[in-house]
């Protein structure tokens, strides 16, 4: 299929290779001055992007926007800290993480499934409150504190080991891990399956028409969106050796909103661009004023209201014009168009 | 315990102290209800203003002005601000395929600012407002504070008004309609621009009536719209979006069923079970108890 | 077109903004040699601001009267400023940075207490010493200490010592019922007073758990009323206080009842909201501005002039931790980590509030104890504890 859709994926594929570039050039820079701190900024940032991936899968795409994604990346975090204080096993970690974020986001999706658009939106906000409180309050799960003292691991792949404390290299396990998820959505986008779930967000009420089950595909997008930020969580404690419930809190979820945003919903692509920009702003911010709300809140609006595509969403178009071919009259499907024209 | 004990000191104060409660939280979500009910606009900065009424009452009573008139003059300040919030940041959005999206990005963004401006300018500490009255009456062996009564007496004064006006006055028929069907409302002569910049202004209007009449109760903080926020949300959706029938009942029994819940279990499970409400209408009666206002 | 600008702009805006990175710090003062450090992470915005303003403040009044007696072996000391918002998350990146970028010689300033832990960790991790001067959660000297976390504020369970021998003195047959917030530090505040009432003989009569920023309390008041306390003890604080206290005195209670505490139940930063329900308020804490000594009356008249406000526990707890430092390293002769962690062990210096001194074994500071009651708003000194009779065992079992 050479339809826009697909020509616009290909052309993501080209952005991912220049952020892998640049990541593998930052990557290299990070080993040689021996500066760890920036190393380690970037892997949590990739972790984040994780997130973002997952908001994108499910605002991009399907046209669902959830402002709760973090209760999944919560879970992994927590169920990986968990299995690694009793047994240090990279892989173990990640299939614990992986099958719980799956079943949470099983029985998430068939409580948040049943409604559609805002009504989905404040049903993964209230879930992820909720759990949020309970984890708060729960004294096993180190209630308010969190977990300290997840030790630091050795990953083990194929011959290759590779510390978690080493910075570079678990930045290019992270980073390679992260090209492994955009790849698998990537595909996934691309198969007849993944065209129904475009056909989603563009209209969902003649996907049924097709012979499609809107409520099936719905669930396989949100449980996927959910593996994907339960596998990125489980990353963070071998980042950081501590987990804490404000990893599952509403500031979570909507700081990957902003990445999405930001760098472009609907363009995977653009939540890992979004996402390293977002961290930049923020600690370039952080550093000169606490009011950094403030500037926050009023780049989360500007952005919407002047910017709605992101950042890929305005930069990926122009390579697909051809002076060839007619200007085409429909939008590219691969963006959500957050100021249309009004019928 | 015994019965009557049980029913006397614990049971009879739970009800009516829920009783002020459950006002203080229709108060909130009346505003909010009647933004997304005639707007269709999910306000996520609907706690900030509640929050700005609230220091606004702080700020007035600095300057010495009596508590009845800035209940008055409160609201009234607010409505411009509210004008102005709807024309720069909602209209620009309003048309898009993904309203409800877009205006609960835009407004949450507006939250983030709000609630840092406020520290900004009020610092963090927490202020006090004193209650125009004090004491405590009995009521068959109740004891409740005379504000919590006064409360009660103004807050279902502020409902029926809104109610009478939206549904008994031509400008509450105005309203309704431009919510109903916008383009024929718009051919008929009525400035809709201006009804819905109207009607989000006395939305964030009530909000801050709400924030100075439950400032003496409730303390007086940069966060405090974290309050009531998803309580709020609950509120609506249960009693029906754009629905003010709805969101007096709902808000009265949402906040008895998590007074009476709090003395079997533990308190941390009411807020869950408030949720579970909010969720199993979704799940199976999306429109609430009395649904839309203008689509019912 | 229009949005190819404002991209232009904001690219523009981004490059021009990261060649200028830098943090909020310090102007130098004093001292002819390279600064010394102080790296500090605290709650600069959201509902914890109200603790981290004078957290600052004391370690601002603190440096500036070392700087200007000539600093720490001829070196001023900086202060580089970062916010946790709060969030150990946020903590923990701030915190690196200050160590790996800023190479901070020592790092203060977390106040709730997974960001400590999780500091002290990373602290661990990186060859370097931290402290807090909030924190109070007892598992940050206790089962979970480290050897590079040092705590130099009093912890929940000295604070229980505290207050319920003063009560098991003063009010023996006090029948007490105990309302805590339900989160770790409130449910652990009131089982540590619990367990000093225990051991004090004192009767507690019943316990209720409300969630944390509770609006409403007149739901938990008809439990309370059941039990017909003549004493209550409160965990809460910030604005759950002044919410509490307020419908405490609303409904009548406190007619019948005066209030205990945990220190940071009342601090200054919501006293003036409490207003008169604080009236009688006791609690067991580390300071009070009206300790009567000539050191104190000096700290709080520089206090007042520099900030137009009285200090607090939080202010003068950061005030001492910098003098501390000083010690430390004066007597180390260097900031090496090893050698101020070892001169930190042990060591006793002078502080407003009296003697303190570092508890070798699990790096807890023990101090002398005030009966704090408060009287027109203002903090009075109703008894005081001895330092070694405030604190029970060493529970640390890493080192």
């Amino acid at each position: 299929m050479r339809d826009e859709q697909s020509r616009s994926i290909r052309v993501s594929h080209a952005f991912l290779l220049l952020f892998c570039a640049c990541a593998l050039v930052a990557a290299a820079i990070g080993a040689v001055s021996g500066n760890s701190f920036y190393l380690r900024l970037a892997t949590e940032a990739l972790i984040l992007a994780g997130l973002a991936l997952s908001v994108d899968l499910l605002l991009g795409y399907t046209g669902a926007l959830s402002l709760g994604q973090a209760l999944y990346f919560g879970v992994g975090a927590y169920v990986s800290a968990l299995v690694l204080l009793q047994t240090a096993s990279f892989w173990l970690a990640m299939s614990a993480a992986g099958a719980a974020s799956l079943l949470s986001a099983f029985i998430g999706g068939l409580i948040a499934n049943r409604v559609r658009a805002v009504y989905f939106t404040l049903i993964t906000l209230g879930l992820s409150q909720v759990i949020g409180k309970v984890v708060y309050n729960t004294r096993e799960l180190g209630a308010s504190d969190g977990i300290i003292g997840i030790p630091v691991i050795d990953i083990g792949i194929g011959g290759w080991s590779v510390s978690a404390a080493d910075p570079t290299g678990f930045f290019l396990v992270v980073l390679v891990f992260i090209v492994i998820l955009y790849g698998a959505l990537a595909y996934l986008l691309e198969t007849p399956f993944g065209r129904v779930l475009i056909a989603l967000r563009s209209n969902e009420k003649r996907v049924p028409f097709l012979g499609y089950s809107v409520w099936r595909a719905r669930m396989i997008a949100y449980v996927l969106a959910g593996v994907v930020a339960g596998l990125s969580g489980a990353l963070y404690p071998m980042l950081r050796g501590f987990v804490s419930p404000e990893l599952m809190s509403f500031s979570m979820s909507s700081n990957a909103v902003v990445a999405v945003l930001l760098g472009g919903a609907g363009t995977l692509v653009g939540a890992l661009y979004g996402s390293v920009l977002l961290v930049v702003i923020k600690s370039i911010i952080g550093s000169w004023t606490e009011h950094h709300l403030i500037v926050i809140g009023a780049l989360f609006i500007w952005s919407i209201l002047f910017f709605p595509r992101g950042l890929m969403g305005m930069i990926i178009p122009y390579f697909l014009k051809r002076p060839s071919e007619e200007q085409s009259t429909v939008q590219v499907p691969s963006n959500v168009s957050l100021s249309g024209e009004a019928k | 315990m015994e019965l009557s004990d049980y029913i006397q000191f614990v049971l009879m104060p739970q009800v009516i102290n829920g009783l002020a409660l459950g006002i203080a939280v229709t108060l909130v979500a009346l505003g909010l209800t009647i933004i997304f009910g005639l707007l269709d606009v999910i306000n996520m900065s609907h706690g900030e203003f509640y929050a700005i009424g609230a220091f606004g009452a702080i700020s007035l009573g600095a300057l010495g002005l009596n508590f009845w008139v800035m209940l008055a003059l409160v609201p009234l300040l607010m409505a411009p601000m509210g004008v102005l919030a709807e024309r720069v940041l909602i209209k620009r959005v309003f048309n898009s395929k993904d309203r409800h999206v877009a205006t609960l990005l835009v407004t949450l963004g507006l939250s983030l600012i709000l609630e840092d401006v406020l520290r900004l300018v009020y610092g963090p500490n927490t202020h006090r407002l004193d209650a125009p009255i004090s004491g405590a009456s009995e009521f068959f062996g109740v004891l409740v504070p005379n504000y919590r009564l006064l409360l009660i007496l103004v807050g279902v004064g502020v409902i029926c008004a809104v109610s009478f006006v939206t549904y008994r006055t031509r400008l509450g028929a105005m309203v309704r309609a431009a919510a109903y069907d916008r383009s024929m409302t718009s051919s008929l002569g009525i400035p809709v621009d201006w009804v819905y910049a109207g009607t989000f202004a006395v939305g964030v209007s009530l909000a801050g009536l709400a924030g100075v009449l439950l400032a003496p109760l409730y303390s007086v903080f940069p966060t405090m719209g974290r309050d009531f926020i998803l309580l709020a949300f609950s509120v609506v959706i249960v009693g029906g979006m754009g629905s003010i029938v709805g969101a007096v009942i709902a808000g009265l029994a949402l906040t008895q069923v998590q007074a009476l819940a709090s003395l079997v279990i533990s308190p941390v499970w009411t807020d869950p079970i408030v949720f579970s409400a909010m969720v199993i209408f979704l799940m199976f009666r999306p429109q609430g108890l009395f649904g839309r206002l203008g689509h019912a | 077109m229009e949005n190819i600008k404002y991209t232009i702009a904001l690219a523009a805006l981004m490059s021009a903004l990261s060649t200028t990175q830098s943090s909020a710090q310090e102007p130098l003062k004093g001292g002819a040699g390279t600064p010394i450090k102080i790296g500090v992470v605290t709650p600069l915005s959201g509902t914890y601001a109200a603790v981290g303003q004078p957290v600052r403040w004391g370690l601002e009044l603190a440096a500036e009267e070392i700087n200007a007696a000539g600093g720490i072996n001829k070196r001023p000391i900086s202060l580089i400023f970062e916010d946790e918002e709060a969030n150990p998350s946020v903590a923990v990146q701030k915190a690196e940075r200050l160590f790996q970028v800023e190479k901070v010689d020592f790092l203060t300033g977390m106040v709730n207490s997974g960001s400590t832990l999780a500091v002290g960790q990373l602290a661990e991790r990186n060859g370097k010493l931290a402290s807090t001067t909030v924190s109070f959660a007892d598992s940050i000297t206790g089962e979970k200490c480290s050897p590079n976390m040092f705590r130099f504020n009093a912890r929940a369970e000295q604070q229980s010592y505290a207050l319920t021998s003063w009560l098991g003195k003063e009010k023996p047959t006090a029948k007490v019922f105990a309302i805590g917030p339900d989160y770790e530090m409130g449910r652990s505040s009131v089982a540590a007073f619990k367990a000093g009432a225990e051991r004090n003989k004192i009767a507690v009569v019943g316990e209720v758990f409300a969630p944390l920023d509770s609006k409403d309390y007149s739901q938990y008041l008809g439990q309370v009323r059941a039990g017909r306390p003549d004493t209550i003890y409160t965990s809460v604080a910030g604005n759950d206080t002044v919410r509490l206290l307020t419908q405490l005195d609303e409904f009548g209670i406190l007619r019948s009842a005066s209030i205990v505490g945990s220190s940071g139940t009342i601090t200054s930063q919501n006293i003036a909201a409490v207003g008169k329900a604080a009236e009688g308020f006791t609690t067991g804490t580390a300071y009070s501005p009206k300790i009567d000594t000539p050191e104190n009356k000096k700290f709080v008249d520089a206090y007042r002039a520099k900030f137009k406000a009285d200090p607090d526990l939080f202010a003068a707890d950061s005030y001492s931790l910098v003098y501390a430092y000083k010690a430390a390293v004066e007597k180390a002769g260097s900031v090496e980590t090893d050698k101020v962690r070892d001169a930190l062990r042990g060591l006793s210096w002078s502080t407003p509030s009296g003697q303190r001194t570092v508890r070798a074994g699990d790096n807890q500071t023990l101090l002398p104890m005030y009966i704090v009651k408060i009287k027109n708003g203002q903090f009075d000194i109703a008894g005081s504890v001895k330092a070694d009779d405030a604190i029970g065992p060493d529970a640390c079992k890493r080192f």
